[in-house]
């Protein structure tokens, strides 16, 4: 290396031609004498350094870069205060069991009655697209499963930071809207942390649901607010509801059991995770959801409303109930 | 008799530097491939912090709209184009600082991604960590490059005209 002797620090371009051969006969000339290369030795040290070895010298950068990355390896592993930063959901921490701040703010003017005005020509000319699963059934002889006032019962669990559950909100919310009339529903995201983030949805926590055919169940388990690393908790499923949980969130039903979404159609049918990928939510808002959702060309017209003919179909076969022929008109 | 200035690197730094960029085109091209295809898709294990699909789908994964994926997909095809045989034979004087603006925005952003996947995502990517690991060695090669290059001085005869 020191027999190159350009290969110290760059003395500044001169300004011709001319002045630069000159440069370059003088420092020959006063570094190469005997035959012999010599390295100036005056300066600082470091500079002395880089002469002597311009190529070590040269990678100091790279050394302080990856001592930069060391740094912060050894800080995360050592639980440094960064940890304590939450992933960054944009809802302000709320309480647990179901606080005042739960994640939820109202619904985008124009979202309800985009998603119940859904034409019967959409939902037909979607059909049972590739890429939507369908919940799938139970034993024939499993026995339904009835809420209290005997009407057959639907029952949800998902929570409000998961992105699958925030999917399979939508499907739901069309289907469900075509048997009868959601209310107090509001609008949330999943986390900002975790996989498809920031996902638009609604949340059913606060909701209620009316119809003449079924009863609607739902259960947010969880805000999308991190606290201490956690999810706050928003709501506990009953010990009735841990029953059909235990029972159907498991094989054959799912591989990973305990998961969500989880969709009970009154026991008859089970739908555990997204019916399609939130990958073409990504990015939209409510709005723009709720308007694709009448372009039957649209990809997430197919998602959602393909998802929601199947939960459909199964509701029928479930209950005996007939949808209407658009979704209802919400409240 | 003219004089001419050409600035001649080892041949090796040439090797490196252009198999570096485009094993960066090909890492970041699957990245932003299935970035905007099916970020689940990427074949990564998803054990403990290791999950690249959390770290290319988080919030952090787009800069002002454009998927970081994408950015790093320019870089690297503009690197390859610096350290190309032609980039490095260039005597323009916008190449050599292009390469070295490029090499070091590369090595500055590594950190600061690296910074979010610990930090904010809680995951590591192992895609990306190739590309880091491959920007801060194509630093490394160009730093080194700039160190061991020299000018040198090669005189033409030619003919003069006399007056």
């Amino acid at each position: 290396m020191s027999k190159n002797p350009s290969g110290s620090a760059r003395p500044a371009r001169p300004a011709n031609q001319n002045a630069r051969n000159k440069r370059n006969a003088t420092s020959r000339s006063a570094q190469n004498q005997g035959g012999r290369t010599t390295v100036p030795t005056s300066g600082s040290g470091f500079v002395r350094f880089r002469r002597a070895h311009p190529v070590l010298g040269a990678l100091v950068p790279v050394g302080l870069v990856l001592l930069a990355l060391v740094a912060l390896v050894v800080v995360k592993t050592t639980g440094g205060p960064a940890n304590a930063q939450p992933a960054a959901s944009k809802v302000a921490p709320g309480s647990a069991g179901g606080g005042a701040d739960n994640g939820t703010s109202p619904l985008p003017s124009g979202v309800l009655s985009a998603v119940t005005s859904i034409s019967a020509t959409t939902f037909a000319a979607i059909g049972d697209p590739s890429g939507v699963s369908a919940p799938t059934a139970t034993p024939k002889k499993t026995s339904t499963l009835d809420a209290s006032d005997g009407k057959p019962e639907i029952l949800y669990v998902g929570a409000e930071f998961c992105p699958y559950c925030a999917a399979e909100r939508w499907a739901l919310v069309v289907a469900l809207s075509r048997f009868g009339t959601f209310s107090g529903l509001r609008a949330t995201h999943s986390a900002d942390g975790d996989i498809y983030p920031d996902t638009k949805t609604f949340s059913f926590y606060g909701s209620t649901y009316t119809s003449p055919y079924l009863d609607f169940v739902p259960v947010e388990e969880q805000t999308n607010q991190l606290v201490d690393g956690a999810y706050t908790t928003l709501q506990t499923p009953t010990a009735s509801e841990e029953a059909v949980l235990a029972k159907y969130d498991t094989a054959p039903y799912t591989s990973e059991p305990g998961s969500i979404p989880f969709l009970d159609i009154a026991n008859k049918f089970v739908s555990i995770g997204a019916s399609y990928t939130p990958q073409v939510l990504q990015g939209l808002s409510m709005q723009a959801i709720a308007e694709q959702l009448h372009d039957k060309n649209s990809a997430v017209a197919t998602a959602i409303d393909g998802a929601a003919n199947q939960i459909t179909a199964a509701i029928t076969a479930a209950t005996g109930a007939q949808p209407s022929t658009s979704a209802a008109t919400g409240s | 008799m003219t004089t001419e200035r050409t600035r001649t690197v080892p041949g090796w730094i040439t090797t490196a530097s252009l198999a570096l960029s485009m094993l960066a085109v090909g890492l970041t091209t699957y990245l932003t491939v299935t970035h905007y295809t099916d970020p689940g898709a990427l074949a990564c294990p998803d054990t403990g912090i290791v999950n690249c699909t959390l770290v290319t789908t988080s919030s952090w994964s787009e800069v002002f709209g454009a998927p970081v994926a994408l950015l790093g997909l320019v870089w690297a095809v503009t690197m390859a184009a610096a350290c190309s045989p032609w980039g490095w034979r260039s005597e323009a004087r916008w190449v050599d600082t292009l390469r070295m603006v490029l090499a070091t925005a590369g090595a500055v952003t590594v950190v600061y991604l690296v910074y979010i996947e610990l930090f904010r995502v809680d995951a590591i990517c192992l895609w990306c960590t190739g590309v880091h690991l491959t920007a801060v060695a194509l630093f490394g090669v160009i730093l080194v490059a700039r160190a061991v290059s020299r000018s040198s001085t090669v005189r033409q005869a030619k003919p003069r005209h006399s007056t």
